[in-house]
């Protein structure tokens, strides 16, 4: 089986920087990890390549500061490591970022499987797995907690609000992976040490993709941020400080005031 | 000019998050002096309380029903929204961000080509134009966003605990219309083969009365903890920030925030945390907010109606032993 796996490269937490202008990350000024939770879908993506004698391709799509995570994917036994990077793909919402990963799906494949974590850590969005889907006209299941093949068709195991779903999937697919399903394996010493010697990874342009220019990025965008706003609150407020005792004898005080406690 | 919101069936009943959009969608068509209309998919058996969505507010309810629409199946139902939206062109589309709003309202976007915004916690209407303003945390810690989306329908997903539900008026008289449905709308590549239901491991925070919530502030593990001796003696919860969750202080059923879950208690303390938008937007609710941190400058501090200016190394220990002190006597 061949599978497609999409690892989304996010700010580290405190290094966000966001343009002042369109209110959009601004990727490259940033240092980048890992979305945490595209861990479990690269695992997922190599157990199953390993079980088929399938292959794993993991994409990303960011800016060149990104290669790193790429790098890692390879030591961890990804066959091929790609990065979709071009100026161009900038400012890009959830549907221009499904386009160009689904263009490196056409261009890259043909995959029977491609798996995208449950949601990333910045964006926050869930979105991009279904819509990859919807721009390849393939189904997708959002949640999988297990998946097995069994001859051309994939058996899973879906979380919805209040089940758990056993369903059977026809390929190709798009699935996204919850979360803590799997123990990511560590990359290989072994496998990285070969990226010093020859770099993995591929670097595809919108060009390359055959992208057309109207889809990607911001002017591909159909949300735009109109501004950013601190919310306010106004209540009244009692500020205390000093010693610790006190300070708990008075939060005590409160509890009783308000028949919290007795 | 219209509003649609999807109607969700869980198998026995609507969900909840249901009556929410409705409470919403009808304060957004009043604004825009609109009709509310609620798709529903579902099995036959959904009818009648799917047509009982009237009294909740909405002027029309579609009805697509099928015995086999009884399983969530990912394709059939986008197609049948999507099927649906080409012809009707609502000027607005609400989902709820359930597990079946996750995965059906991106296909469809996808499907149409039309921006989605992700689990909004509120709407506006632009009065120039009368687009639809969605507003949603953004990625820096204490900021929200306005989002409009330039295609049409404009289709949010919302944070399901964030709006209150409609609330029902028995003389309220409406439209039910029930939808042809082809044969090759059931075409699909999935087959569920067997449903269990998973025991939500209840940890009451959503019903709790006192929440205590933790975060990074509390150093460690250990001291975290504390958290579960101070909710039993205050008969309360445990909440937690999101990265005191990934640090495996304790597990995200206790994630208050925009991850995590909504609350409102009549008493909140945030022990070492700082209050960050994402978590705040989930104590909508709570009535009375107490901060615990050493930093004066803490969004939560500023936001807490008593802000305590203490290193919760010292308090949180003290505090549960004057608690156990008084418990004794
Ligand atoms: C898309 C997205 C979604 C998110 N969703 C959520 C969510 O659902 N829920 C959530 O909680 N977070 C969420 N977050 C994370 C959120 O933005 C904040 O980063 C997080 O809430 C901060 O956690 P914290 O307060 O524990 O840590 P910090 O921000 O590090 O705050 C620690 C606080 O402890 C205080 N402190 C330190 N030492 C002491 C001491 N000894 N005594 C007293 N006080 C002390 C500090 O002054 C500080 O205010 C999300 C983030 C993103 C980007
Ligand atoms: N820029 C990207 N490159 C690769 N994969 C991505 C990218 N953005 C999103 N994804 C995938 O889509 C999932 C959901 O992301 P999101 O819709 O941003 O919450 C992630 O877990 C990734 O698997």
């Amino acid at each position: 089986m061949h599978i497609m796996c999409c690892l989304k490269p996010v700010p580290k937490p405190g290094t966000i920087k966001v343009d002042p202008q369109t209110h959009t990350l601004k990727r490259e000024g940033s240092e980048l990890e890992l979305n945490p939770y595209d861990r479990y879908a690269l695992e997922l993506a190599l157990s199953l390549a390993e079980d088929t004698k399938g292959t794993v391709t993991a994409v990303s799509m960011g800016p060149p500061n990104a290669k790193p995570i790429l790098i890692e994917a390879y030591a961890c036994g990804a066959d091929r490591v790609v990065l979709l990077s071009d100026r161009a793909f900038a400012g890009a919402d959830t549907l221009a970022t499904s386009y160009v990963l689904a263009r490196a799906a056409t261009k890259l494949g043909p995959f029977d499987l491609i798996i995208c974590g449950k949601v990333s850590i910045d964006g926050e969005t869930a979105q991009v797995g279904p819509e990859i889907a919807a721009w390849l006209g393939w189904p997708s299941v959002i949640w999988v907690k297990e998946a097995r093949v069994t001859n051309k068709t994939l058996e899973l195991v879906r979380l919805t609000d209040s089940h758990l779903e056993r369903l059977k999937a026809k390929l190709p697919l798009v699935i996204t992976t919850e979360n803590e399903i799997n123990d990511p394996r560590p990359p290989s010493l072994k496998r990285l040490l070969t990226t010093l010697e020859k770099d993995p990874v591929e670097i595809l342009t919108a060009q390359d993709l055959q992208a057309e220019p109207q889809r990607i990025g911001l002017s591909g965008s159909p949300t735009q941020v109109l501004d950013v706003f601190h919310p306010e609150y106004q209540s009244e407020q009692k500020f205390l400080s000093g010693p610790v005792e006190k300070l708990v004898d008075e939060l005590v005080s409160v509890l009783k005031e308000r028949g919290l406690i007795s | 000019m219209s509003i649609f919101i999807f109607g969700e069936w869980t198998g026995t009943d609507l969900h909840d998050s249901t009556y929410e959009l409705l409470y919403e969608g009808r304060r957004l068509a009043d604004i825009l002096h609109t009709p509310l209309t609620v798709l529903f998919i579902g099995p036959p058996e959904g009818k009648e309380k799917a047509e009982e969505l009237i009294k909740y507010g909405a002027d029309r309810v579609l009805l697509a029903l099928d015995q086999r629409l009884g399983d969530f199946r990912d394709d059939v139902y986008s197609r049948i929204v999507t099927q649906l939206l080409s012809k009707e062109q609502p000027e607005v589309m609400l989902f709820a961000a359930t597990a079946m709003g996750q995965a059906l309202a991106p296909r469809v976007a996808g499907t149409l080509r039309l921006g989605l915004t992700a689990h909004c916690i509120g709407f506006e209407i632009r009065p120039e134009d009368k687009a639809l303003v969605q507003i949603r945390p953004s990625f820096g810690e204490d900021v929200m966003a306005r989002i409009i989306s330039r295609t049409k329908p404009q289709m949010a997903t919302v944070r399901p605990g964030i709006f209150p539900k409609a609330p029902k008026d028995d003389n309220r008289t409406g439209h039910v219309e029930t939808l042809a449905l082809e044969e090759d709308l059931f075409v699909s590549a999935l087959e569920i083969l067997e449903r269990q239901e998973v025991p939500v491991k209840d940890i009451s925070l959503k019903k709790a009365k006192v929440v205590v919530a933790g975060g990074r502030g509390l150093q460690n593990k250990e001291l975290f903890s504390k958290l579960f001796e101070l909710a039993q003696l205050l008969h309360g919860a445990v909440g937690a920030t999101r990265p005191v969750c990934h640090l495996g202080w304790v597990s995200e059923e206790h994630m208050i925030g925009v991850s995590g879950a909504t609350i409102s208690p009549k008493l909140y303390i945030g022990f070492g945390l700082s209050g960050a938008l994402h978590h705040m937007v989930g104590l909508k609710g709570a009535e009375t907010i107490v901060a615990v941190n050493k930093d004066p400058e803490a969004p939560l501090m500023r936001r807490a109606h008593i802000a305590i200016q203490a290193d919760v190394r010292e308090f949180l220990p003290l505090l549960i032993e004057r608690l156990k002190g008084l418990n004794k006597k």
